[in-house]
Order: structure tokens, then sequence, then C-alpha cells
């Protein structure tokens, strides 16, 4: 294998190979919470820290342990790390740890977590194992922000609970309700994914052209 | 929260509360699996299987022991490894006790075992205080909720790939927004019946 | 929260239980699912005994080898697609999602849901599991011109290397004076892959550049190198058709390469070849008498030179003129139109641009096109 730089470990993470709309994993965990816009941050930054310290974890410990074996110490270390993150949730922010509700725990079995720690952090160095599940998370972060902040004005006429809207905006019923519900965040995925897919078809094609030429000789 | 009655709980379950259209548990291999009917079938039936499972053990191990011990706190711990194990044993049997049931359920089992939906069934099953009998129903019905989401948007699948979708839509991008009616619809349920 | 003694209690019980359910699936797992050692092939390139019982993925993550896969081996993205050469039953339902009809007929299946049981052969990108690290030590540096180097590094003992001629190797410098990080950069190797112990890269000096800097002012004969090699698909497709080649400057590594290894096939004859090579002024040229004997030695070689603005007080028997610009006319007086052709290209991405249009305004397509661009 090619080592990789961090330089490209962050390009493929958030643009190439954004985690969310290239191959659509992992938005279980968080989907449901995207009517809110604090709730999607602090369900993000949970995943991006999580799968960043588990795939360090995993990475320093790649050579010491046998393959079978591995496999519970990555269920254990991702939970380790999420188990940490609900407790600091309970103690400085009870009311979003209240909100958030079984979905905190859920980041144990997001496909990105899992993903990276089996993948990138057995074959790498801890560092930038480190650096590649960070990213991976931050990649997932834009999204569903982005998601949450389509979201969250439509359906309660606030960003970020700072409302945006006059008050009638939701007492009158000009809300959109169905902002509210679990359609939406399914049909604005697609959105985001189809602007996306559209835009890097151009792109893809002629990256490709250059991936398989790649670089030789010229610039430094 | 009042007591829900089984049968009240095994429709809202599956209806009005179904575990992927409105909870998003289970997304990853639905996306990919919903191309294809029969796989639809098969992986919705090892979900229906693995929900009861591991609600049966879930239940005694909350019930038993975290609440008793007073380690409630070290709840994701217990469930993950004890329903991973769990069904990652079950397949090596099948494997090599029946073949024909492998091919039909077993295979399956390894693309659930750390499924959102398993957890988030146990997760919720903890939070909502639910006794055994309604811990199996819901895990049955949210199974069941799973399954019948599968199945309806593979059958679904199979005409939209005859159709002209924009290229940037194939594949991911149609199958949430198919998603998303069908979440449409299945909200249309709650008129019949709110159960949270 | 609680006192410590029952934290520590409790981390110990969830320790304790961790370490019986494993100790529960290795027990299971040596029972029902021993199948003991099989033979794993690998592009009919390596054979490896391993032991059966597990998915293909994690069999091969054991041997150093890791298959892309986004989801960790869960089958949920379809990345870990492989082609299985023996057979190991038919598809399974987890698989056939992701797959197309060309990859069924092909038995391309998922690392991460097949099962080794028995010998087993496989097929995977070559680069995948052949691409090593390799610490070289510089043998010799040779000014070709004011420019460009000559570097050939020995392979270490034992290092086994095999490239196609048109591949390249990433070569990776140590930080030095105000270059805190260690960086790499890809460079096509200009030996024949008939030479075992020895790679050859032509390295030009560009003006700022971390790598081309440190190989032309730090790097002394004797000192240790990594290259992470081979890698890329550059490479002569075997047909019969007209090679038109364009590589200028340091472009010509790919070539020098091609062209040794075709010789030392004894194929060099045997198609027709166009070579257009180039620079600014004649000091730009390097390795003539080199390409002039090819092209006396073998009637179907053409050599093509082309200087643009020659030095003063050089010497340049023809026009100057710019190699894309000689690459057109020739395409106009002496490449048959009618005759099939294959593009070659190597250069800077200006160049590649202007080529390829000139190739398809004389009939080339693009599927018949092959270039390494510099980055």
């Amino acid at each position: 294998m090619s080592i990789p730089t961090f330089r490209q470990v962050t390009k493929e993470n958030l643009s190439v190979n954004n985690p969310v709309l290239v191959q659509v994993l992992g938005i279980c965990s968080t989907l449901a919470v995207t009517n809110k816009v604090v709730n999607t941050l602090i369900m993000t930054v949970g995943v991006s820290l999580v799968t960043a310290f588990a795939s360090f974890t995993l990475s320093w410990i790649r050579n010491l342990i046998a393959r079978r074996v591995r496999m519970i110490f990555q269920v254990l270390a991702i939970t380790f790390y999420v188990v940490l993150f609900q407790l600091i949730l309970n103690a400085f922010a009870p009311e979003v740890a209240r909100s958030l509700g079984p979905y905190v725990g859920l980041i144990i079995t997001n496909c990105i977590v899992m993903g990276r720690t089996e993948t990138f952090a057995p074959a790498n160095r801890p560092l930038i194992s480190w650096w590649d599940g960070f990213t991976s998370g931050i990649g997932y972060m834009a999204v569903l922000v982005l998601l949450s902040l389509i979201r969250e004005p439509l359906a309660f006429g606030t960003i970020a609970d700072f409302p945006i809207f006059p008050p009638q905006y939701v007492s009158d019923g000009y809300n959109w309700t169905i902002a509210i519900m679990a359609p939406s965040a399914f049909f604005l995925v697609a959105i985001i994914m189809w602007v996306f897919k559209t835009n890097g078809l151009k792109k893809e094609e002629a990256l490709k052209a250059s991936k398989s030429a790649s670089a030789i000789g010229g610039a430094a | 929260m009042s007591y829900v009655d089984p049968i009240t709980l095994l429709f809202a379950s599956i209806f009005t509360s179904n575990i992927i259209l409105a909870n998003f548990l289970g997304t990853c291999s639905f996306i990919a699996i919903s191309k294809d009917l029969g796989s639809s079938n098969g992986l919705g039936i090892a979900v229906i299987v693995v929900l009861v499972l591991s609600s049966a053990i879930s239940w005694p191990i909350l019930h038993y022991i975290l609440i008793p011990w007073n380690m409630i706190y070290l709840d994701l711990f217990a469930y993950i490894i004890v329903v991973a194990a769990v069904v990652q044993a079950l397949e090596m049997i099948i494997e090599r006790v029946s073949p024909a049931l492998y091919m039909s359920l077993g295979i399956y089992l390894p693309l659930i075992v750390a499924n959102c939906a398993i957890l988030g069934v146990v997760l919720f099953m903890e939070i909502r205080n639910y006794d055994y009998v309604q811990a199996l129903i819901f895990g049955l019905g949210s199974g069941i909720g799973w399954w019948l989401a599968i199945i309806l948007a593979a059958a679904m699948r199979k005409k939209i790939d005859k159709s002209n979708v924009p290229a940037g839509l194939k594949g991911p991008g149609i199958t949430l927004i198919t998603m998303g009616l069908m979440a449409m619809a299945f909200v249309g349920f709650s008129g019949i019946l709110r159960v949270q | 929260m609680f006192p410590l003694s029952t934290l520590a209690a409790q981390a110990l019980l969830i320790g304790g239980v961790s370490v019986l359910m494993a100790v529960m699936i290795s027990v299971i797992d040596s029972i029902v699912n021993n199948y003991g050692d099989v033979q794993l092939d690998i592009n009919g390139k390596k054979q490896v005994t391993v032991k059966g019982g597990s998915k293909l993925l994690g069999t091969l993550a054991d041997q150093g080898i890791f298959l892309p896969s986004a989801c960790g081996g869960r089958g949920s993205c379809g990345a870990c697609k492989c082609q299985v050469k023996s057979d190991v039953g038919p598809h399974l339902p987890t698989e056939v999602p992701y797959l197309t009809q060309q990859e069924l007929r092909e038995n391309v299946r998922l690392a991460c849901q097949v099962k080794v049981k028995a010998d087993i052969g496989i097929q995977i990108p070559e680069e995948l599991f052949n691409i090593k690290k390799l610490s070289c030590t510089v043998e010799s540096m040779t000014n070709l011109t004011y420019d460009i180097k000559e570097v050939r590094l020995k392979l270490p003992e034992g290092s086994d290397l095999t490239y196609t001629a048109g591949q390249y190797g990433q070569i990776e410098v140590p930080a030095y004076g105000g270059i805190r990080e260690p960086s790499a950069r890809a460079y096509s190797f200009a030996s024949a892959p008939q030479e075992k112990d020895t790679l050859e890269f032509l390295i030009r000096l560009v003006p700022g550049g971390t790598v081309t800097t440190y190989v032309h002012k730090f790097l002394k004969v004797g000192d240790k190198i990594n290259v992470v090699a081979p890698v890329g698909d550059f490479r002569v497709h075997d047909t019969q058709a007209a090679m038109i080649c364009v590589g200028g400057g340091s472009g010509m590594a790919p070539f020098r390469s091609i062209f040794r290894d075709m010789e030392a096939r004894g194929v060099l004859g045997e198609r027709d070849i166009w070579y257009f090579f180039g620079g600014h002024s004649v000091k730009d040229l390097y390795f003539m008498d080199w390409l002039k004997e090819l092209a006396a030695k073998y009637e179907r070689f053409h050599f093509i030179p082309a200087v643009s603005e020659p030095g003063p007080g050089e010497v340049w028997e023809g026009k100057p003129a710019r190699l894309i610009d000689v690459l057109a006319e020739r395409f106009k007086t002496e490449i048959p139109r009618e005759l099939a052709k294959e593009g070659y290209l190597c250069g800077s991405p200006g160049m590649l641009d202007a080529s390829m249009e000139i190739m398809r305004k004389n009939g080339m397509t693009d599927d018949k096109i092959y270039f390494d661009k510099f980055a």
C-alpha cells in the first residue's frame, strides 16, 4: 500500500469520498435528530471524536492482537469512547442528552466508525488514523449540519433555537410540519446528494483519467 | 407513561413508529440490499429473528444484572457484547448444522450483528421501560416493520430501475426519495393509533 | 458518582463478561468453524497458507493486503470486490445487489461475504499486493542536461520488484531545510523491468519543488532513499497498432523504459513507432545518440526531435518548431491516415491536452490514447 499523507486523507474524506454522500453510510444514528441544529452538531462532534479516538486506539494496538479477538476489542474500544462521550454529555448538557435519547448510544453502530476502525486503522499509524477518523467525522458533520440548517428553520422557525422567523410562524401554523417529521430528512439527503453527485460526475470523469495516469516526473 | 397493551404496541411498532421510516435505524444495509427483492426478503427475516432474540436476551440483562447492580451506565457495553457474541455464535452454528438454513438466514446475520436497528430497539426498550412481554412484542413488531419496509422498497425499485432517473439521483438518491414517500405514507397510520 | 472500588469491580465485571464471550466465540469457532489450513493463491503469483474459516476480506488483511472497504466488512458498501478464480459456491444474496451483470459473470465476489473454506485462487488489482516500500541506495547520479538528472537506485537485497514499463514509483524524501514533513512524489521508471536490481529515474529540477530540490541539491551517491513502487497503469497495450508517442523533457522517462523493455523482449522492430521528443533549446535535449541509434537500427522506429527556440550559438539542423506543431505536421506528411494508431503521452497537462486535440483531429479516439499526466 502506498502510504497516505495527511493532506490526501483530508481531501479524500472531505470531498472525493465524503462518507455520507458517496457511500450513504452512517446516517442511521444521526438522521433522526437533524431537525435541531444543536442536537445535530453535538451528535456529529460525538461521531467525529469517537471515530478519531477509536481509530487511534485500534491502530495503536494493531500489531499486538490477533484478528479474531480484534473484533471484540474494536467493539469494546468504540463502546468505551461512546460511553465516555455519553457521560460527559450527561454531566455538562443534561438537556441535550435527554433530547438525544438513545441516539448517542447508537454511535457505536455507526457504519463510519465501524468502517474506519476496521479498514483504515489496522493498516496505518495511530496519528494518521486519528486524523482519518476525525476528518471522516467532519465530512459527515458538514452534510448533516447543512440538513439541520434547512430543517430547523422550516420546522420551528429557529436556527440553533435562535428565532429567525416571527413567533407567528409557528403559533399560526405556517411552519412545515413535514420538516419536523422523518420524510423530510430522506428527501433532503437525497437532494443534497443529487446536487453533490451531479456536480461531481464531471469531476469524477476527470479524476478517473488523472488517477489512471497519476503524477510522474513533473511538479514537485 | 401509561401501559400499552401488546396488540397496540405490535401495530405501533410496525406502522406508526416504524423502526426505519420513522427512526431511521438500519439504513446502511437497507439502501444497498433493497436493490434485490430476494435478498431483501432474506435480510428482513433475519432482522426479525435477531430483533426478537436480542430483546429476549437484553431484557433479563437489564433487569437482573444492570439495575440491581446499579450499573445502568454500562448498558451499552452489556448489550453490544452479548448480542454480538450470541448472533455470531448463532451464525457459526447454523452454518454447520443446516446449510439450507444458512443460505436463507445465516448469511445475513453478520450484516446485522452491529446494525443500528438492533441496538436501537434494545435502547428504546430500556428507555420506555417495557416489561418482558412488551419487549418481545416490540422487538417482533420492529422486525416486521423493517422487513415490510425493505420488501416494499425492493418491489418499488424494480419499477424505478426501468424509469428514466436523472444521473445524479440514480441508485441511493432515488432510493432515499422512495423511502421518504414511504415514510409519508406510514405517517398516515398515526391517525389510527398514537403510541410513542 | 460511585466509590472507586465499585467502579473497579464493575469494570472488572465488564472485562470478565467480554473475556467470557471471547472465549465462547473462540470455542465455538474452533469446533464448528474449523476448516484447517488452506492454500490462498493471489493473482497466480503469490501462494500463502492460511487458516480457513474466516471471511476472505479478513484473511487477506491478515496477510497485510487491505482491499478497500468502507463499512468494515458488513456487506453494506460493496467496495471490497475481488475476482475469485476457484469455485466457492454460487453468489450469495448478500452479494448480488452490489454486482453488475458482468461482474456476476466474471465471478467477482464481495470479499467480506466469501468464507475461505478450501483452497482458493483470487485476482486482485496488482497494486494492492505488489506495492512495496523499498529502501534503496543511490548508485549513481548523472547530469543529463542542466536541469535533468538521471538517478540510479540500487534495490535492497532480495526485494524482487516486478513492474511493467510505464509504471512509476513514489520517491520519499525526509524533512530537510525549511520543509518540516517528509514528502513523496511520483516519478516514472526509466529503467527496463528486466534490470532486476536497479531503478532509474529522470528527475527535472522544478524551481521551488520540494522533492526535486532535495534530489538535485542534497542527494548524494550512497544515500538511502525510500521508494514506494510499483504504481500506475500506463503501459504499452499489446496490439499491432502504430504507437504515436509524445514525451518532451523529463517526460521521456516512461518511453525510455518502454523502448528498452521492447528491445529486450525483441519486439521493438515489430510495430510502427513514432516518438516525438523536444525541448526549448538544444541544451534541453538528451539521450539523442541512443534514440538516433534506435531509429537507424529499426526501420519502423521513427524518432522526431523538436526544438522551439534554439539558444544563441546553438546549431539546430531542422526548422525551430514546438513539439505539438511538429506532431500536427507529421500527421499530415508521414503518418498514414488509414493506419490503426494508439497514442501514448507523457508530460505536462497543457502539452497533453494539445497533443490529444491533434490526435482527435486526425481520427484517433480517446479510448486509444493513453497518457501519464504530470501533476
